[in-house]
């Protein structure tokens, strides 16, 4: 899916949490937009609320994240959204509440149960995971330093010299990431990361990996470390953060995510007792599997070898 | 003080007790202290936000769904309502040898309103009745058996002591505290439950398929000497049946680590906090971290805290309770020096040791079929046998093994599986804490792994927790380099497992790896506190940091001023208005898992007080 286009500004026009400069660049925007009519204004606002990559950035972020989960026969992590998911991160404190934690207690995905009969009911609740929770004082300052950088937040300093260092933002690891990513493809093959053929992403990712990319002293993790993390969370986390577009990752896993309010195990006022789900039973096998196990694929067999095989070693060591 | 970040009575201006901290041990002795009989006036604090709208709605009102959600990234990433490891962190080491290295999650807790068990699965067994009475039980049993070697029982820095009372005295708690919460269970599962007076107030919910396959693979395992083990249904404050105004458990999977969407489990805010927040004599307020008690040695005057704005402010009260967890309310004595310079409290120079984590043991196995732990309570049933007392957990059981007699006291096993998180649980595991060729980093190898869930839809396993040996060495203070956000000195967590429980966790090991085969399990493998080897072998070559939530010790309880900080009320030996009713005052960990005892002894402590009985 193409990004959608991006006005060569940053982003958020009252720029108090902006750097010096990004506020510069803003209030470039604001003044060019004060030439306008006034619904172009809120369109320049409106554009610019939620973007943090330019339309290059953000076609090199998706090649990135989409190479981390490709696709095959099930979407991968482009489809799935997951440099939306990134830049919702990035950008959560254009928000009046910094998108951050969703709310609770439901989406509207799943019914209520109906307790007098033990069965679903018709009746659904209320998205109120898009309504993100107010952060406090101390949570806003923790996030921010996670964005911006701990030397970059007003009171986030205060480990950074016993720690041997400031916390390096999310934003400056993404744009200094994504620079040498695609500088990298540049010089090895004369075109822009985002339009080389998979072979040769890859093969430019794992080059790059733990040789260019290493772990900072703080967070303990490289630009891929955190690439990484962040396209797994844009896949598999809730839709209303940004990524697992269609709930399709969790389709991909075969989970359904979240389930409340209905959940698995139905109580019946009738029987006073439970009724199970048949397709998602929880005191018996999947019915997929009564006549005997799903095979796993070679990776996931794989998987399960090695740790095993590493488990087995190590209680070794220690005598177990 | 921001007027939103209040509950409860927002007129009240003074109190008689204020407490600190809001969950199992703090939000129940609010409510036995604001209860019709007691009348006290009650100020909590609260460090931590609060997830629950509407608590203090009147009782003729529902209880509001609060803002907990089915939300991986939430909870298991960005740590919604957990101690944050930026703003917060602790450090830890192992001894007195080496530099305490930061390490931002040393077993951390939730802050928030209504505390940390809200964020467990809210498992509730009660300890033994030798439990409280363990050192004397051992002495005896030494004494009346030559040869009988218990290693390091009596050397120091293990430090046994007994409870300063009995099982008995505290068994109305219990039976209070199960009413209270709204516990499930099945009185006589356990063969090793000490006597109960009253059934459970429900029966248990729907069992784990996984569980059921433990359950039948332990019934074909023999304990030496003992015969067959002996699975039963765990009990849990989680709903089974409508409970008050709280609805059933519908077993929607996201339950340890999570907070609870529909309110079926029995955390403090929905039960003895609301309580007492709907009495009209609490006043409760949240985002509001206590730094000081203000002193004059022997008598507390206020607290001093940090709001929502960073302005310091100060409460007044007659008396106040530390219910802050052991960590935290242990650290809030060390950062309250007395005007001569002292560490208030501190006259038995123990304060802050004795710290106890249980040694968590982890056996883990492939089972080839789908486990499918995302639909549950995450544990439905365990084993008590490893606990090593006799039924009815009156006495320490003997075992004759190869090298002749030996005690064996470990703890409660617990059935668990994988949740099938896969941001967290699978994801992690293969792209980052399987090293190199032995995982999938990135790619199809890494989408395929995930898509089978070759760990989230297929490890099952046991996990015994343990007793450690209270030693004065394992101990919180005061780190000397780094700091929190409000510019305090952060906990420094020196910790090291005994040869008490590793010798127990060594003669337990064999046998759980049994019951994983009988269950059907493809290979095994072992984990646990000083071996990271299933879920974290990166940490555990790194010397990772405890992480087993079960915190006990720091403000140990007995009779004697010189070996202990408060005495059997709670009060402090030295301070005539300092109270503590958490974790903190625990003498030994037993091997249950801790919180009805928790809110038990707050119960005791509490009633004491207000000389009123427990409400059953």
């Amino acid at each position: 899916m193409a990004p959608e286009p991006t006005p060569p500004v940053p982003r958020e026009v009252p720029a108090l949490l902006l750097g010096r400069r990004e506020f510069l660049k803003g209030l470039g925007a604001v003044l060019a937009a004060l030439a306008s009519p006034f619904t172009r204004l809120r369109q320049v606002y409106a554009a610019a609320r939620g973007r943090f990559f330019t339309a290059h950035e953000f076609a090199t972020l998706e090649a990135l994240c989409d190479r981390i989960l490709p696709a095959d026969g099930d979407p991968g992590a482009r489809e799935l959204g997951a440099a939306t998911y990134i830049e919702a991160l990035l950008t959560a404190f254009d928000q009046p509440v910094p998108l951050i934690f969703a709310g609770g207690p439901f989406s509207n995905r799943n019914p209520f149960p109906d307790n007098a009969t033990g069965t679903p009911s018709n009746k659904r609740p209320r998205d109120a995971f898009r309504h993100f929770i107010r952060l406090t004082r101390w949570q806003r300052l923790r996030w921010r330093a996670e964005i911006f950088g701990s030397d970059h937040v007003a009171g986030a300093a205060f480990n950074d010299v016993a720690a041997g260092g400031p916390l390096p933002g999310l934003r400056q690891m993404y744009r200094e990431g994504l620079r040498a990513v695609d500088g990298a493809a540049r010089t090895m093959t004369g075109a822009p990361y985002a339009g080389l053929s998979s072979d040769q992403q890859d093969a430019i990712l794992a080059t790059l990996d733990r040789s260019v990319f290493k772990p900072d002293a703080r967070r303990g993790m490289s630009f891929v470390d955190v690439l990484i993390q962040h396209t797994l969370e844009g896949c598999f986390s809730l839709p209303e953060y940004g990524g697992n577009r269609g709930a399709l990752g969790w389709a991909l896993l075969r989970l359904e995510g979240d389930d409340q309010p209905l959940g698995y195990s139905i109580y019946s006022a009738a029987k006073d007792g439970y009724n199970e789900r048949p397709d998602h039973p929880m005191s018996t096998p999947n019915p997929d599997e009564l006549a005997g196990p799903r095979a796993l694929s070679p990776d996931g067999e794989r998987i399960q070898q090695s740790i095993m095989t590493l488990a087995t070693a190590l209680s070794k060591v220690f005598g177990e | 003080m921001p007027r939103d970040d209040i509950l409860g009575n927002r007129a009240l201006r003074h109190f008689d007790v204020c407490i600190i901290g809001s969950g199992a041990g703090g939000g129940t002795a609010a409510y036995v202290l604001t209860r019709d009989d007691a009348r006290q006036k009650v100020l909590v604090l609260e460090a931590g936000p609060n997830p629950f709208r509407g608590l203090d709605r009147q009782p003729h009102q529902p209880l509001p769904f609060p803002l907990h959600g089915n939300d991986e990234l939430k909870y298991a990433v960005r740590g919604y309502i957990q101690q944050d490891p930026f703003l917060e962190p602790r450090t830890f080491r192992i001894d007195d040898t080496s530099e305490a290295a930061l390490a931002g999650d040393v077993n951390s807790l939730p802050k928030a309103v209504g505390g940390a068990f809200q964020h467990a699965d809210c498992k509730t067994p009660r300890f033994n009745a030798v439990d409280f009475r363990l050192k004397t039980a051992m002495d005896a049993l030494i004494a009346a058996n030559p040869g009988l070697l218990v290693k390091g029982f009596n050397d120091e820095p293990a430090n046994f002591a007994d409870w300063p009372f009995t099982y008995d005295e505290l068994e109305p708690f219990y039976a209070e505290a199960e009413m209270l919460y709204g516990v499930q269970g099945k009185a006589g599962d356990n063969v090793f439950e000490s006597r109960r007076s009253v059934p459970y107030p429900m029966p248990p919910g729907v069992p784990m398929y996984f569980a059921l396959r433990l359950a039948d693979g332990a019934r074909g395992v023999t304990l030496p000497g003992y015969g067959p083990l002996n699975p039963h249904t765990y009990p849990a404050a989680i709903n089974s049946r409508f409970y008050g105004d709280r609805p059933p458990c519908v077993d929607c999977g996201l339950c340890s680590g999570f907070g609870c969407p529909n309110n079926s489990k029995g955390s403090p805010a929905v039960t003895a906090l609301r309580r007492a927040l709907l009495s009209g004599r609490c006043q409760l307020r949240f985002n509001a971290t206590a730094v000081r008690l203000v002193n004059e040695g022997g008598h507390v005057s206020a607290v001093e805290y940090v709001d929502d704005t960073g302005r310091r402010q100060r409460a007044t009260a007659s008396a106040f309770m530390l219910a802050a967890s052991a960590i935290e309310s242990a650290r809030l004595c060390l950062l309250s020096p007395t005007p001569s310079g002292a560490v208030l409290g501190n006259t038995s120079g123990q304060l802050g040791q004795n710290l106890m984590f249980h040694l968590q043991t982890t056996v883990s196995g492939f089972l080839p079929e789908r486990v499918h732990g995302e639909r549950g309570r995450a544990v439905t049933h365990g084993i008590s046998d490893f606990r090593g007392v006799a039924p009815d957990g009156e006495e320490i059981r003997l075992f004759t093994a190869a090298g002749g007699k030996r005690v064996a006291l470990g703890g409660i096993c617990e059935f668990g599986a994988s949740q099938g998180l896969p941001i967290t649980e699978d994801g992690d595991i293969y792209a980052f804490q399987l090293p190199g060729p032995l995982g999938a980093r990135m790619g199809l190898p890494l989408k395929n792994a995930l898509r089978d869930q070759a760990l989230g839809q297929h490890l099952f396993g046991l996990t015994m927790q343990a007793e450690d040996a209270p030693q004065r060495t394992n101990r919180v203070d005061l780190d000397p380099r780094y700091r929190d956000v409000h510019g305090f000195p952060v906990s420094r967590i020196t910790y090291k497992s005994h040869a008490y429980e590793l010798a127990t966790r060594k003669f337990y090991i064999p046998i759980m790896k049994q019951i994983l085969q009988q269950a059907g399990a493809k290979g095994f493998s072992v984990s646990g506190e000083t071996v990271y080897a299933f879920v974290r072998p990166r940490e555990a070559l790194l010397g990772a940091a405890p992480t087993s939530r079960h915190i006990m010790g720091t403000l140990r309880m007995g009779a004697e001023r010189t070996s202990s900080v408060v005495n059997p009320a709670g009060l402090f030996h030295d301070v005539d208005n300092l109270y503590a009713c958490d974790g903190s005052v625990f003498p030994t960990a037993s091997g249950y898992n801790p919180t009805l005892t928790i809110i038990a002894v707050a119960l005791k402590i509490a009633h004491g007080i207000v000389r009123t009985p427990p409400a059953v």
